[in-house]
């Protein structure tokens, strides 16, 4: 596919054929990165051309006064005069950025003649330091991609929003895509073996991938083969966190002043589980090449602690891809395929939210109890008793295990053959194999989740195991073509991907004690025993497809105007016949106005719009079919089955229409970016409640829209630029706004506080024709006999600041904030002395307030709770012993924070004997953050797990999107980390 | 280079590898879910005093009844005892406030957007769904007749309720609301035809009612539907204007006089299950009214029909976690730790006398005991008294209520070892309520309190207190609230008796409107216009 341009040009000189004396050449063409395969060598105004062959040799029959013109796609076209030489080698720089190729949706195009929203972030730009995940790479480096993972759980995922939220019911994360192979899993990618990361930012460079792309679409190049000679990379990282802040709250003194119950001791329960922690990151690779064929292999080892005690993982991670080149360079085969194996300790991150909680006062093992206390039964841990909502938080972390394993498979084939110089076929053939288990066990004297306080059915043993399948193969050709001034390419093709799901869950109950390790409790649970008992399910997905045909068209006309088309038919086996098949279009158009206009010194000045429709599908399968529950087992073996789901054959495609306007400017030095979109999200696929007369209140509909409008603006400039000295500064930032123009309901309340005391507590309102995100509840006065007082916003002379009073029409309710940010921005500085370089990358967001829900409960001095901890910030109100949720806890939570700084030294390594560089670094993360949330992390919260009290389990599967803004009890602690690292290749 | 050849060759290479490849079919079944209706019988495997018939087809209608809120936190149990002098959930500092909405239900400042009324409506709809796909699909006379009888039972708690209603007996269909009136015919006209009769009259012949007449507590017989029957039109004023105590009457005297049930009463013993081998007062077994409630009170004579509840195939009972202190747990080994919400208003836990069998029966109060006899201990104590003690007086109603504070419903008694998901059964119909229903129905009948005497008196000697000799209306409902507490009965009653809006502990006067709960805001904005709004909201 790259070489479309280059067959381009290669014609347009063979039409203009001058024929001069003969003779023979031959040379090399070669790089900073070794020979290059495949350039162009063509006898300069004639038809007369050939290629390098793999080495990068070439040989060309040419007149000795003839001028070479040779060009690679990437590389700066030369001109070289034969001069009667008879060997010429010829030495390629690579381009300059606008001529760069860009990887888009099946295929690629030059920078410059993309006329849609498209982001490129290089390994160069990439965020340093200790990254696990590829996703932590581009951290505020994409205008509008918004990636959070508050708290920094190294095993959790972080939460990715291209340009706000694209969806209410359905896929709401970014199509990967792994060297053109779609649908790949970032997880699967250890973040060493990526060579760039492409966004697709808006619908119409998106829609070409249709369903799967309407949540923006992540291109990822991982690193290739390039050289003859054998490479050896080694990179390695060591790092140490410590958590960044915790909740402040009050020390046993204080604590039995403000009237808590003296339980005699004093912990420091915070510290008794977090802790400083050792990572350790290895990546070694080889690259190189033989004859036709390159390879890169590559291992990854990490080994990662959590600053939660006991949590943490070890990754394994293999990638090997290979390139060969066959049938005289017309057949190229791509082979990629990558292994990993990861074990992680989930741990507790509950401990937090009870080491915050916990009687300051309590001992942490019975036996240092004042008074007689029996800790045989929780493992010699104390316990507080008779308390809702309240674990020993050290014996939370020690006494239960909390672990995991994913093994990956993945393989890619592209083959790409070359049928004419301007035809080319690609087959891409993949297969993901993922397994993941989960095993909790409790053991019978944990009393968290372990039933310790109960004389009967202690412990549990959860075993979850899940397999996932993806199948792809697709088959598309391309066909390129110039005529006069126009360049033409056609690409059209077929796809065909199929995902299987299968997996299982029980839970055991009731071991005879703790002598037993978690296999063999399994195994003597008296579950077993006992009629019933057993909490097990199993489920199966069906044949989950989607097939699409697809096509496109890029026009160039007179090297300054762009013409993108595309058309996209997929149908999906989610949607029952009646509207299974959709049909998505996108259309741009651009306009180098440089080219027209000429000004000094402006590489480029480049209008652009582009529209484009793309779709999505519901989570779920089957919502066109009835769906049952088990509603009752009886005696004898006998089941009946009501109704839980009511069908809806008509559902369809949820649609959305993105137009973007962009505006690109570059001078030598500065480059700017704007672009502009409005985007119409338009029968969403819900759960509408209905009437509940046919025995189920809810049903999946098209119902809804969303419009979101937004604005997004990138720019570099590079302030100093000598030899010896450069400083290059960057800027990222957005702004959306998303606002639901039609919903199932014309109002409605979601996200409950939750237990203790504040369920039916909702915190976020969603009202028809309102921006999403708006915290709502009673506005805090003042405090009165212990309780808060509330304004009568109405002035109706009625108090009505109830929480179950939400939706009333006289409520005394406002909109306390909102949880969307109204600007993000990412500040990048790099400044290069000599061999020292250094880096450090700002971030901020301003506009979005978070609900604390720590101090929502925790800081009332509730009389009646006197033994919970209480939290305190400069932002308590004395006197106040009611704990209702009022303005009184939400809270701006704009910050502005150092995210990322490095310090890179780079040995002059000429004299070094087979070292080809070495590179150390001292990178921080998280170093200071300047804001007034009194919370633990005032990065947004974008969607809501939802509450957990006593002990209960969150479901992160199902995030409530329409509740941004929340600061659950849930969350981790944020960490500092710095890293030492070291690359050197040899 | 020739255009047309090159395109040419793009189909011809297309074509062959397509085929290869290409598939556009799509599979539209669903092998990881149920999509259909299945009702598996089951076999028969006898044994147990839960045993019922399984094999019968209709365990998924009946097992609507535990669905549909009988006995948990939330539905039809939350929505008829919290309103009402009997019960309340008070805010205990952090704990139990939510949003107001418990206050709310105590206070009567419910609104349409109450989360348990609605969730009531939607439960009570389900249950009535599931048996309309039953009657939609063959069923003999026997179970056909039981079936809409249960559904008719389920309609009268809308009725009571909501009343105005959509009558929906058809799968997938709409039906216009009806109106208060409406609802209460076809209550009645559906019970009728179950029995076979057209009218109740004093001299009953119900040899036509394809119902059975044998004992069969967990499936509806005659003297189930009667019962209902009895219930309706003892409230027939409320519901439609038109008193129908005679026929409520006669109803209540059929099944006394000719169903197969008794009292239980002395020498009516089960095994105490509850019973903590240090607390020497615990007695061994429970006798009388504490045996119609017990966990193992499968079978009892006085149940006529029950919800059968099990803690293992079964669920939906929770009492236990519904009212027990957390450190409840040690008192009866409870595999979970229970949520210390609701408990008795003091002036209705008062209106005991204390030699009263059914104070003790239907209350937890005094300090708490473990299994060894010693003081259940509270670390956490906001009193500053560490052992713990259910003290009927309840300090404040909210904010800041104590967390020991009022004495508990212990009605449905609580089993050593005991699940989240209680064992006893709750009874729909039972002989106690009927004695009270004829005795009530006969008085308002006669306008002479006097008339209600025997059969009030006959509770009372089961209950252990002296009888009355002279009896007046507002008698007679404490009888009856002592008699039926916890028995989702007293808002129902209260509102018969016109007490309804009036003050009692934390409770100001409310409004004649709040007699019926609001249509929720949910089905009014689901429903296109097709359901208003009742009056007054």
């Amino acid at each position: 596919m790259k070489n479309k341009y280059v067959k381009t040009l290669f014609l347009l000189l063979l039409f203009i054929g001058v024929v001069g004396s003969a003779q023979t050449v031959s040379g090399l063409v070669t790089s900073d990165d070794g020979p290059l395969p495949g350039a162009t060598v063509i006898v300069k105004g004639t038809n007369n051309g050939t290629t390098a062959d793999f080495d990068g040799n070439f040989t060309i029959n040419a007149a000795s006064d003839d001028v070479l013109v040779v060009s690679f796609v990437g590389f700066e076209s030369q001109e070289i005069a034969i001069d009667g030489q008879d060997q010429i080698t010829i030495f390629l720089a690579p381009d300059n950025e606008l001529d760069e190729v860009v990887v888009t949706g099946y295929g690629s195009q030059k920078k410059k003649e993309i006329t849609s929203a498209v982001a490129v972030v290089s390994e160069e730009e990439f965020n340093k330091g200790t990254i696990n995940s590829a996703t932590e790479l581009l951290q505020g480096k994409v205008a509008g991609l918004s990636i959070y993972n508050r708290g920094g759980n190294p095993n959790g995922a972080p939460i990715i929003r291209l340009r706000g939220l694209s969806s209410i019911g359905s896929n709401i994360q970014p199509l990967v895509v792994i060297d053109g192979i779609v649908g790949g899993s970032l997880e699967n990618l250890d973040p060493n073996d990526i060579e760039s990361i492409n966004v697709l930012k808006d619908g119409s460079a998106a829609a070409i991938y249709g369903t799967r792309g309407s949540s923006g679409v992540i291109l990822v190049t991982t690193k290739k083969g390039k050289n003859k000679r054998t490479e050896f990379n080694y990179n390695g990282q060591f790092s140490t966190a410590s958590p960044f802040d915790t909740v402040s709250v009050l020390s046993p003194e204080e604590f039995v002043a403000a009237g808590g119950t003296d339980l005699g001791s004093k912990t420091d329960w915070t510290q008794e589980v977090i802790r400083s922690t050792f990572t350790h990151i290895h990546n070694f690779s080889a690259s190189g090449g033989h004859h036709d064929t390159t390879y890169r292999i590559a291992a990854n080892l990490r080994d990662v602690e959590g600053i939660l005690q006991n949590s943490g993982f070890e990754q394994f991670n293999a990638r090997a891809n290979f390139s060969s080149v066959a049938f005289n360079d017309r057949l190229r085969i791509d082979f990629n395929s990558s292994f990993t194996r990861r074990n992680q300790d989930n741990g507790f991150s509950e401990a937090l939210r009870y080491a915050i909680l916990y009687n300051p006062t309590a001992p942490i093992y019975g036996a240092d109890s004042p008074f007689p206390f029996n800790s045989d039964q929780f493992g010699g841990y104390f316990e507080s008793l008779g308390l809702f909502d309240a674990f020993n938080p050290v014996s939370i972390v020690n006494q239960n295990q909390n672990t995991g394993n994913r093994l990956e498979f993945n393989y890619g084939l592209n083959l790409n053959y070359r049928f004419s110089d301007s035809f080319s076929a690609n087959f891409n053939l993949a297969q993901q194999e993922s397994k993941f288990s989960n095993k909790i066990y409790y053991p019978t004297t944990s009393h968290f989740r372990g039933n310790a306080t109960s004389p009967i059915r202690k412990g549990r043993a959860d075993l979850f195991e899940e397999k996932n399948r993806f199948k792809l193969a697709e088959l598309y050709g391309t066909y390129s073509d110039t005529f006069d001034q126009v360049d033409l390419s056609f690409t059209g093709g077929y796809s065909f991907q199929q995902f299987n799901a299968e997996g299982f869950f029980f839970s055991l109950q009731d071991f005879p004690d703790n002598s037993l390790d978690y296999i063999n409790a399994i195994q003597a649970s008296q579950d077993l025993n006992t009629d019933q008992n057993i909490n097990a399910f199993s489920y199966l997905s069906p044949d989950e497809r989607i097939i699409a045909f697809f096509g496109r068209l890029n026009l160039t006309i007179d090297e300054g105007i762009f013409v993108n088309a595309s058309i996209r038919q997929e149908g999906s086996s989610k949607l029952g016949e009646n509207n299974r098949w959709g049909t998505f279009t996108a259309f741009g158009a651009g306009v180098d106005l440089n080219r027209y206009l000429e000004l000094n010194n402006v590489d480029l000045l480049k209008i652009r719009v582009g529209y484009g429709v793309t779709g999505s599908l519901p989570r779920d399968n089957g919502l066109f079919l009835d769906g049952r529950g088990i509603s009752q087992n009886s005696p004898g073996g006998g089941f009946a089955t009501s109704l839980t789901r009511v069908a809806n054959p008509d559902l369809k495609w949820e649609e959305k229409g993105e137009l973007n306007l962009g505006i690109e400017f570059a001078t030598p030095r500065l480059s700017a970016t704007l672009d502009l979109y409005n985007r119409d999200i338009k029968d969403f696929i819900l759960l509408r409640t209905i009437e509940a007369i046919g025995g189920v209140d809810e049903q999946f509909q098209n119902a809804g829209n969303i419009n979101t409008k937004g604005l997004e603006l990138s720019v570099n400039y590079d302030i100093v630029d000598q030899d010896n000295l450069t400083y290059n500064a960057g800027v990222v930032l957005s702004s959306y706004e998303s606002v639901l123009e039609d919903y199932i309901l014309d109002r409605e309340v979601r996200s409950n506080l939750g237990a203790p005391g504040q369920n039916s507590t909702p915190l976020v309102r969603v009202f028809k024709g309102e921006p999403i995100g708006q915290i709502w509840g009673p506005v805090f006065e003042g405090v009165q006999d212990g309780n808060p007082v509330f304004s009568d916003l109405n002035e109706d002379g009625v108090l009505k600041t109830d929480s179950g009073n939400a939706l009333d029409d006289d409520v005394d309710f406002a909109v306390l904030g909102n949880g969307i940010p109204d600007l993000e921005l990412g500040w990048t500085n790099q400044l290069t002395v000599g061999d020292w370089s250094f880096n450090a990358f700002f971030r901020a967001a301003f506009g979005h307030s978070l609900v604390n829900t720590f101090r929502a409960f925790y800081e009332p001095r509730l009389a009646s709770q006197s033994s919970y901890n209480y939290v305190t910030t400069d932002l308590a109100v004395d006197g106040l012993t009611t704990a209702r949720f009022s303005s009184l806890y939400v809270e701006k939570a704009d910050f502005f924070k150092l995210d990322n700084a490095t310090v890179n030294y780079s040995f002059d390594t000429s004299n070094w004997a087979g070292i080809d560089s070495l590179n150390l670094s001292l990178n921080g993360q998280n170093l200071f953050v300047i804001s007034n949330y009194s919370g633990l992390d005032p990065e947004p919260s974008i969607q809501d797990a939802g509450a957990a009290g006593n002990g209960g389990e969150i479901d992160i599967n199902n995030p409530d999107v329409l509740s941004p803004g929340i600061d659950r009890r849930t969350n981790y602690f944020a960490s500092r980390t710095f890293t030492l690292g070291v690359n050197l290749k040899f | 280079m020739k255009m047309k050849n090159i395109k040419n060759r793009l189909y011809l290479l297309l074509l062959p590898l397509l085929t290869i490849v290409a598939c556009t079919e799509f599979d539209d079944t669903l092998p990881g879910q149920f999509t259909t209706d299945i009702n598996v019988p089951g076999i028969q495997t006898g044994g147990g005093d839960d045993a019922v018939a399984p094999g019968d087809g209709l365990t998924g209608a009946y097992a609507q009844l535990r669905n549909a809120g009988t006995a948990n936190h939330g539905g039809y149990f939350a929505v008829q005892g919290l309103p009402s002098d009997e019960m309340l959930i008070a805010a205990k500092g952090g704990d139990w406030f939510d949003g107001g909405i418990l206050i709310q239900l105590h206070r009567h400042t419910y609104t349409p957007s109450h989360g348990f009324i609605n969730g009531t409506w939607v439960q009570t709809y389900a249950a009535i769904n599931a048996a309309n796909e039953l009657l939609a699909g063959s069923l003999d006379a026997n179970q056909a007749a039981q079936v809409k009888a249960l559904r008719a039972y389920f309609y009268w708690r809308l009725l009571d309720l909501y009343g105005r209603v959509k009558l929906i007996t058809i799968p997938d269909t709409d039906a216009p609301q009806s109106s208060r009136q409406e609802v209460f015919n076809f209550v009645e006209s559906e019970l009728l035809a179950a029995l076979g009769v057209t009218a109740i009259t004093g001299s009953l012949d119900l040899s036509g009612s394809p119902l059975g007449s044998a004992k069969s507590e967990f499936r509806i017989n005659r003297f189930a539907a009667l019962g209902m029957l009895a219930k309706l039109y003892l409230n027939a004023e409320v519901y439609s204007g038109a008193p129908r105590y005679q026929e409520a009457a006669w109803a209540a005297g059929y099944v006394i006089d000719n169903g197969p049930y008794e009292l239980c009463g002395q020498g009516c013993t089960v095994t105490n299950l509850g019973r903590r081998p240090g607390v020497a007062s615990d007695p061994s077994s429970l006798e009388g009214y504490a045996a119609v409630f017990a966990p193992n009170n499968g079978g009892n004579p006085e149940h006529i029909f029950s919800v059968n509840y099990d803690e293992a195939t079964g669920g939906g009972m929770n009492f236990s976690q519904m009212t027990l202190h957390y450190s409840s747990q040690f008192t009866w080994n409870l595999e979970a730790q229970p949520w210390n919400g609701y408990a008795a208003v003091e002036d209705f836990y008062n209106s005991y006398e204390d030699n009263d069998v059914r104070k003790a029966a239907n209350f937890i109060a005094g300090p708490q005991l473990d299994f060894q006899g010693s003081a259940v201990l509270d670390y956490a104590t906001d009193d500053d008294e560490i052992p713990l003690n259910f003290t009927p007086q309840i300090n404040e109603l909210e904010p800041n209520s104590l967390r020991e504070a009022g004495a508990r419903l212990g009605k449905f008694s609580f089993k050593q070892f005991g699940r989240p998901d209680m064992d006893n059964n709750f009874p729909i119909v039972r002989l106690g309520e009927i004695y009270l229903i004829r005795a009530e129905a006969l008085a308002r009948n006669g306008n002479d309190w006097s008339l209600a005497l025997p059969d009030t008196n006959t509770i009372r000697a089961r209950a252990g207190v002296s009888a009355y000799t002279s009896l007046n209306a507002e008698e007679f409902l404490e009888e009856r609230g002592r008699e039926m507490f916890q028995e989702s009965s007293r808002r129902t009653d209260l509102i018969r008796f016109g007490k309804y809006g009036d003050i009692w502990w934390e409770k100001p006067v409310s409004e004649a409107f709040k007699t019926v709960f609001p249509i929720p805001f949910e089905q009014i904005q689901a429903s296109d216009g097709s359901l208003t709004q009742n009056d007054g909201y």
